[in-house]
Order: structure tokens, then sequence, then C-alpha cells
């Protein structure tokens, strides 16, 4: 630091008649204060990232309060006081309604704690600045659980209300596996009961797909027990349904998702820039072991299965 | 009327990814779950429904034919009895028989009046057959067994139904099912009709017919409470005794049963749950005798019996530590009967029992299972009895399995032998001395069960060793001074049974295989003596009912029951039925061998199991006219058999 010296009171009076030195003088200080304040925003600001809720949900909640967790150990982010967005430089958007309600926002969004068809409706090539991480499974995932559970099975039911990506995939990946795909179309709910039946009767396994219209809480009870009656055992979307009755799930928790997007906040933080969308990576398996053995099905550990199916050991 | 739709699209378009978050109440709660058969601690025959309907047969008892060591018979037409292990007379006592949990095993004779169940067939789902005692878990009196017959919930997901047969020897049956099913509350309601001629003989009068329904709910108000409420009712007239006869006249008999039960469970964390169950059954019966006279005399008493049962149980299912699953509980019942004939000195005194009971299964290691279980019970006659059970079961691999077992059971006395007092007039009228014991069995096993998953066999086979103790029977002569009713009963006999016995099961693209088969035998010993045993008639009557029981049992018997689908639309199924002769302990003379052969013609239509689906089906029962007879306890002319007979069974779904 060389200058220095001159801004000392004693050489300024010194050289004071110089004018066109002075002139230079000021104007090497001003570049250097700019330069030295502009490098140390370079270096400290933290990026300020808003996190926006859905809704107060439990769920919800349980994802921020771990993904503020996981954010704290990166002290380049910074997390701004709840609803201050317009200061945000990435909103991480918290379930589909913040989705939609940042579909379009000149700020960088992640969408979060959403499932891959909420994130289709609402559109997500309009907005080339956003990112995701899916709550979804990708399918390849779940035909290598039903693959590693039930080896035995040669056809797969699946109960839909109507076409869907998870569908395609399903197709797709049956085909490749050798299955045999029964698809049901539900037409309306007076025939849920009688398509399910029809179903089960031609299936070895029912592998459940989101479909608000068909799985849902007062449905859920008869279509178990339907398929417990004729012994076919389901292929639920998360714990909740091995839970309720289902055989088996693979399925990622909040802090598993949260610790993703830290990861790729902090990556954000790096290079200014979002990874494309993503399946979750670290997943768990949950078996009902109770439900395996009245079907008279063996079935190996729920963390066999993870392994099997390709999660960390 | 559309509830899913409206409510799919009055839901946020975006809630897509609820379908993670979904809170679900557990459905498959650890009382729903069946204990596998290579898991249980007893031998288990299910009957479900593609058999009941390829079997043809038209009443429960009949179905029971299906299951290896089970002793099928009928007293006429319509009288069917069962027992395992045979050593019965018409009145079969050692079976528990629950219709979805609800015991109809009713005084004051401690049997099951078959056709009085209000249960239609099309509405039975399966029925489970426990072959050996089960006190355990099954409560009082399953000394032999349990026959565990279920029915379809309200909110079972199955189209409704109309069905008719109509055939031979006046078959004529129509029964009709409906089911709304909602959200949290669904409702069925069946109904039917019965009826047929009996057996072809003319003097034998059997005519039947029996009206019956039921209506049954399901309520749901919330994830952990589910509420199953059933009633029901049926009525009866039936056709018994012999034309021109003065014991046992032909007349009428006339019966009802109705029932109503509550079942509450709470599902509670970690797959636990709370039942509780409340049912009362009351049947009547009224064999109108006393409209038979003869030269103006009235000859015999009307009789007639009135039962009245109030039943409370409460049951705790948990998984209390690693590898453990514990049900435990404990229920009361009141048992009234009223009747002037069979108590015409005194009534029966109102029976208060009470039982606690638990049964825990360890999976000590990951192929070793040991179920341990007993119940404690008061019978309310002053008897207090300890029924334990114990059973190893060992997967040598996970679809080969040994188990060993060892089980004791009481049967407590029935109300009538030990307080019955007939009306004078009664023939064979007695007057019970009381002061019986309970009949202890002592039943050990070893089995094998074996599952070939990729060929869609499954075998099982045991060998048995059954002790029974104290087997109550007639003491003829007690009450020297007694008129007409000088009998009683007594603790008399000590019967060991023992043999083997197996079934065979495939089942692979709708086709199906059934083979049952059992070999066994009975050593009969007293255990007791009549009390005039120093009476030669009295001793003449006691060694001949020791020499005659080892034949009560059949040596071999057996079954075989195929279904195969020639085509989409049409299935053939046959059902053989092969018995050694027998000798019923009360018949007049043995039941010859039997070979029976029946076939049904399935052509069905619409989509299988959908509505406006059905299916028409010609039956033929005893195609090949085979000449055994059937059980028969009264000296008449020609023995009652099933001649060849058919009838024309339509369904149709809707």
């Amino acid at each position: 630091m060389t200058a220095v010296p001159t801004f000392s009171p004693l050489s300024y009076t010194n050289i004071l008649p110089r004018k066109s030195e002075h002139r230079i003088a000021l104007i090497r200080w001003l570049v250097l204060v700019c330069s030295v304040l502009s490098f140390q925003t370079l270096q400290a600001a933290p990026l300020k990232v808003s996190l926006a809720l859905s809704e107060e949900r439990e769920v919800y909640r349980a994802f921020e309060s771990a993904l503020r967790d996981s954010l704290d150990a990166h002290q380049e982010i910074q997390i701004l006081p709840s609803g201050n967005v317009a200061q945000a430089e990435l909103i991480v958007a918290i379930g589909a309604q913040a989705a939609n309600d940042f579909r379009g926002s000149s700020i960088p969004v992640l969408n979060v704690m959403v499932s891959r068809a909420g994130l289709e409706k609402i559109g997500r090539d309009s907005n080339s600045g956003s990112s995701g991480i899916y709550m979804d499974q990708p399918m390849a995932r779940r035909f290598s659980l039903l693959r590693a559970a039930l080896p035995q099975t040669k056809s797969v039911g699946v109960l839909i209300s109507n076409e869907s990506p998870q569908l395609a995939a399903a197709k797709q990946l049956s085909s490749a596996s050798g299955y045999r795909l029964h698809i049901q179309t539900v037409a309306t709910p007076d025939h849920l009961a009688s398509s399910l039946s029809a179903l089960l009767a031609d299936s070895d396994v029912l592998l459940v797909l989101p479909d608000a219209e068909i799985y849902r809480s007062d449905t859920i009870r008869n279509i178990l027990l339907e398929s417990y009656r004729q012994q076919v055992p389901m292929i639920g979307l998360s714990q909740n349904y091995v839970r309720a009755g289902a055989l088996c799930a693979v399925y990622s928790t909040p802090l598993q998702i949260a610790e993703q997007t830290a990861r790729v906040v902090a990556q954000f933080a790096k290079t200014g820039k979002l990874p494309d969308y993503q399946y979750p990576h670290e997943f768990e398996v949950s078996v009902n072991t109770q439900v395996a053995r009245s079907l008279g099905l063996t079935i190996k550990s729920a963390e066999q299965l993870r392994i099997e199916i390709g999660g960390n050991p | 009327m559309l509830p899913l739709i409206s409510k799919a699209q009055a839901a946020d378009e975006l809630d897509s990814e609820q379908a993670f978050f979904l809170e679900l109440p557990v459905v498959l709660t650890a009382s729903r779950l069946t204990q596998p058969v290579d898991e249980a601690p007893n031998a288990i025959t299910i009957i479900d429904r593609q058999m009941i309907k390829a079997s043809g047969f038209r009443r429960i008892p009949e179905l029971l034919r299906l299951v290896p060591g089970m002793y099928v018979g009928s007293q006429n037409g319509h009288s069917m009895f069962a027992s395992y292990h045979g050593t019965t007379d018409n009145f079969s006592r050692r079976m528990q028989v629950l219709v979805d949990g609800r015991s109809v095993y009713l005084p004051p004779y401690s049997m099951v009046i078959w056709d009085d169940l209000p249960v239609l067939l099309e509405d039975i789902e399966r029925i489970e057959v426990i072959r050996g005692p089960a006190a355990a878990s099954h409560g009082a009196n399953s000394t032999q067994g349990v026959i565990n017959i279920i029915t379809r919930e309200a909110d079972n997901f199955v189209p409704n139904e109309v069905t008719v047969r109509q055939g031979g020897n006046g078959i004529k049956d129509a029964s009709m099912t409906f089911a709304r099913r909602g959200e949290s509350f669904s409702q069925r309601l069946s109904a039917g009709y019965r009826a047929d001629g009996g057996y072809d003989l003319p003097q034998f009068t059997d005519d039947n017919r029996t009206s019956m329904f039921n209506w049954r709910t399901a309520y749901h108000p919330n994830g952990e409470d589910a509420f199953d409420f059933q009633t029901g009712y049926s009525q009866s007239v039936r056709g018994d005794g012999i034309v021109g006869r003065n014991q046992a006249p032909d007349r009428n008999l006339l019966t009802e049963h109705d029932y109503a039960q509550l079942i509450w469970t709470r599902a509670l964390a970690d797959g636990a749950e709370w039942q509780l169950r409340y049912h009362y059954t009351h049947s009547a019966y009224d064999d109108d005798q006393v409209s038979y006279y003869r030269d103006g005399v009235n000859l015999y008493p009307k009789v007639n019996v009135q039962t009245r049962r109030h039943d409370i149980e409460a049951q705790h299912t948990a998984s209390w530590s690693t590898g453990h699953r514990l049900v435990w509980g404990g229920g009361a019942r009141l048992d009234g009967v009223s009747s002037t004939s069979l108590f015409y000195y005194h009534p029966a005194p109102t029976l208060r029992q009470w039982r606690v009971f638990a049964h825990d299964e360890w999976r000590m290691q990951h192929d070793w299972l040991l179920n341990v279980g007993a119940m404690w019970e008061d019978d309310g006659m002053g008897h207090h009895n300890v029924s334990p059970r114990v059973a190893l079961n060992y997967h040598f691999t996970p679809n080969h399995t040994l188990r060993i077992g060892a089980s004791l059971a009481y049967r407590n006395p029935a109300v009538i032998e030990e307080y019955g007092n007939t009306d004078p007039l009664t023939p064979g009228g007695f007057l019970a001395s009381g002061g019986l014991q309970p009949e202890r069995m002592l039943a050990r096993e070893i089995a094998y069960l074996g599952h070939f998953p990729e060929t869609g066999w499954m075998v099982e086979a045991r060998l048995f060793s059954d002790h029974l103790r104290g087997q109550i029977y007639l003491d003829p002569l007690r009450n020297a001074s007694g008129g007409f009713n000088n009998a009683s009963f007594k603790n008399l006999y000590l019967v060991r049974y023992s043999g083997w016995e197996g079934s065979l099961k495939y089942q692979q693209e709708g086709n199906a295989l059934t083979v049952n088969f059992s070999r066994q035998q009975a050593a009969c010993e007293a255990d007791g003596l009549p009390t005039w045993i120093s009476d030669t008639r009295v001793k003449g009557w006691f060694d001949e009912w020791l020499r005659q029981c080892p034949k009560a049992v059949p040596t071999n018997a057996g079954s075989v029951l195929a279904e195969h689908h020639l085509t989409q639309t049409l299935a053939i199924s046959a059902g053989y039925y092969y018995q050694d002769e027998v000798q019923v302990l009360d018949a007049q003379r043995p039941q010859t061998f039997m070979h029976r052969m029946d076939i049904k013609i399935t052509r069905s239509f619409g989509k299988r199991g959908v509505a406006s689906g059905g299916e028409v089906a010609l039956v033929m029962q005893n195609m090949f006219r085979d000449t055994h007879t059937e059980y028969a306890n009264l000296p008449q002319q020609g023995y009652p058999s099933l001649d060849r007979r058919a009838y024309l069974l339509a369904t149709f779904l809707y």
C-alpha cells in the first residue's frame, strides 16, 4: 500500500500547491476505496436466500427447520427473515403453492417438496431461471425395489384416473423389465370398486402412482382391504402407506431432501447457477413385515433392500 | 353422488405432492392380518370363495367335507352335523363355531344348528377351520377345533349379487345382496331363501325352507376407530319325523335365530390395537309334537327351547418387544335357556361365564417361532379351567416349516347334561344328576408345511395324537325310581385318537386343486362306570358302546376338489368325496362306504367379478349315483341316501 502516506495531513499540505497532482491522487484514492469496498463485497456479502412456505403445515415446517440447520454450516449463505423476498437472490419455494406463487419470478427459484406432476402443471419451462428437487422417486428406483422385494412378480397393476408422466415411465420400465403392466382407468368414483377388483384379479402387485383422485385418505381403506383380500401386495409412495398396510415403499425424508437442497443452494452461491431439476439422491426403504408375513411373502429387510437398490451403505 | 370426483375437483389442482405426505389410517391392523398357515400354532384349513363356488354345495356343513379328518353327517335332508375325528352322535358337541367371531355354539345342547344360522353362502368370504384345540385364541369349548365363518364386510369392494338356484328335489334358493359404500359409512344388506324337499325317501318328512336377512354396517369416523355392526334374523320350517310313526311322528320344526353384534376397533401407534366386542344371540326352537294325536291321546309334549346369550369381550394386540406379538384380553358371557319340556321340574340356571386369555407369538430368530398361550375360564357351573397351548414352528427353509405343538382344552358340560330334567312324557327322557366334570382334551402333533411358489403347490401333513378324557355320555340307568326319566349323564370314556392327515393344494392361473386325506383310528376305554354297572343290561350297553366306539371314526376319508378353466368363459369343477364305513354313536346301523362325485359346469359372461357380469351353471350332485347311506337313528324302512340330483344356478352381478 504505497499510496497510504499521501493521505497524511502533513503530506497533503506539502503537495497542496500542485493542483494536477492533487486531482490524480484523489481519483487514485477513490478508485482504491471503491476497489477495496467492492473486493470486500465479493468476499464476504452472503447470498441472500428467502425460504417461502406454501402454507403452515407440519411437513413444510419440518423441512424448513431441517434446511435451516443444513444451511447454518454455510457462512456464504444468509437466510432472510421470512417474507423478505424483494432482497432475495434465491428463493427456495417449499411446496406447490409457493412454486406457483413465484412462477415467472425474476429472482431464481429452487422448488422443493413438490411433485414432478405438480411442477409440470405449473409449467416449469416458462421460467428458465428456476430449478427444483422432486418429491417423487425416479420410477426406475421404484421398479428396482419391486424387483428386489418381489422377485416372483410377473404382472404389475396400476390404477389411474389420467395419463401422467409416471404412467409413461412405468410403461417403459415394465416392458424393459419384462413385466406385464395392467392399467385400469377409473372413469368415475363409482367404478373404483369394480375397477380395482378387476385389476387385482390380473395383478401380482399393485403399484401406487401418485393420483389425488384415487389414493386419498378416505379411499385408501377400501383399496388396501381389497388388495389384502385378493392377496395382492401394494407398493406405496411413503412411509405412511407402509404403516397403513402397503408392503413396502421407497421414499425420501424431509431431512434428506433438505440436505440435498442445502447442497444445491451452496452450489448456487458459488457458481451463480442452478443445476437442472433433479430427483432425491438419498432415500429410505420401509417394509411392513407383518403384512409380508400374513401374505406369506419372504421379503428382505428394509436395509438390505435399500442397499440393493443403490442406497448408500 | 360422486364424492371422489367432486372432492378432487374442489381440491387444489396443485396439491399433487400431497400424495407423498398423505396421512393414512392404519388399515391392515394386527387383528385383521391373519397369521399365515405356516406360522400358526395349529393346523388350519381355509375354504375360500373360489372353493365354495366350485363345490356346488348349498349348505355350510357340507363344505366341511373339504376339511381333512372332518366327519359330516346328516340326520335328514337338512339337519347336518360335523365333527372332527368323528366319534359323535347327532349332537356334535366338541367344535367351537364362530360367525365373524360370534360363537353360535349354543346351549342347551352345546351344538350348532346349522340350518338356523342367518348366514348366506353368498356372504361368506372364507371359512377357517382350526384342526385341534385352540382355546388360547378362540375361547372355551374349542375342544377339537374351531370353525370360523368369515362373512363379507359392509365396505368390501364387491359388486351386488343376485343368485337363483332351481332344480331337483324341490331345490329353490334365491339370494340378493345390496351394498352402499361411502367415505366413512357403508352398509350391506343381504337376504335369501333356501328350500328343498330333503331326501327322496317318501316316508321321510324332511322338506325344509329357511329365510334370512342380514344387515351390516361399517363406520370409520376417523383414522383410528372403526365400528362394525351386524344384525340378522332367520326363520326356518323343517319337516321332521317319519310318516305313520308314534315315536318321532312327521311334523314341522319351527326355528328362529336372531343376533346383533358390535365390534369397535381402535388402532394405536405401532400397529397395536384395542378391540371391544359385544354380541347378543337369541334362538328359538319349537318342535310342535303336540299336534300329533293318536286315538285322541296327546302322546308327546311340545318341545320349545329359547336360548339367549350376551357376550362381551375386550382384546388388546401389541408388539410389546422386538419379535413379540401379544394378544390378551378377557370376556364375560351370560347364557340363559328356558324350556318347559327340557327343564320340567327345575329351570336351568343362567350361566355367568368369565374368561381371560393371552397369546404370545415370539419370533425367537428369523426361522424359529414360538406360540405360547393360555386361557383361564370360569364356566359358570363351578369349574375353573386353564387351557394352555404351545407350538414351535421352525422354518428350515423360508418355504418349508416343521411344527411341533401340544395343547390342553376343555369341553364344559352342556346345560342339558348338567341340569336337564325332561318332561316325563318325553321319549328317552332324563333327569340329570349333575356333578359332571369338563371333558379334557390333550392334543399333540408334529406337522410339515411346504410351499412351492414357482409351481403353485402347497403341502401340509401332520401326525396327531389326541386324548379326550372324561367324555360325557348317557348314564342309562341312574335314577332307578325316576319313572320314565331314569337316565342321566356321566363322565364315562377315554378316547385316544391317532393318525395322520394331509392336504395338497395347487393354484395357478385360476385353475385350482385341493386334495385332502385323513387316516385315523380311535381307541376307547372306560374312564368311569355307569351307576348301575351291576345291572346286566347296563353292563351290556356299556360294553357295546366301547365296542362300537372305534367304528365311530372313518378309518380313511378324503376329498378332492378341482377347478379347471377350459376357456375364458367356460369352467368345469369336480368334487370327489369318500369315506370308509362309519358307525355314528347313536345311529341304528353303520353308514356305508361313500364314494360321491359332484360336477359343476359354469359358463360366465361379462367381465369376471365386475358388475353386469355373472354366470350360469349346472350342478350335478352324486353324479354316478353312489348308493352310500347317511346317518339314521330311527328304525325305518330304507335309509336316507342322496340320489343323483341336479340344479341350475344363475348369478348376476349388478
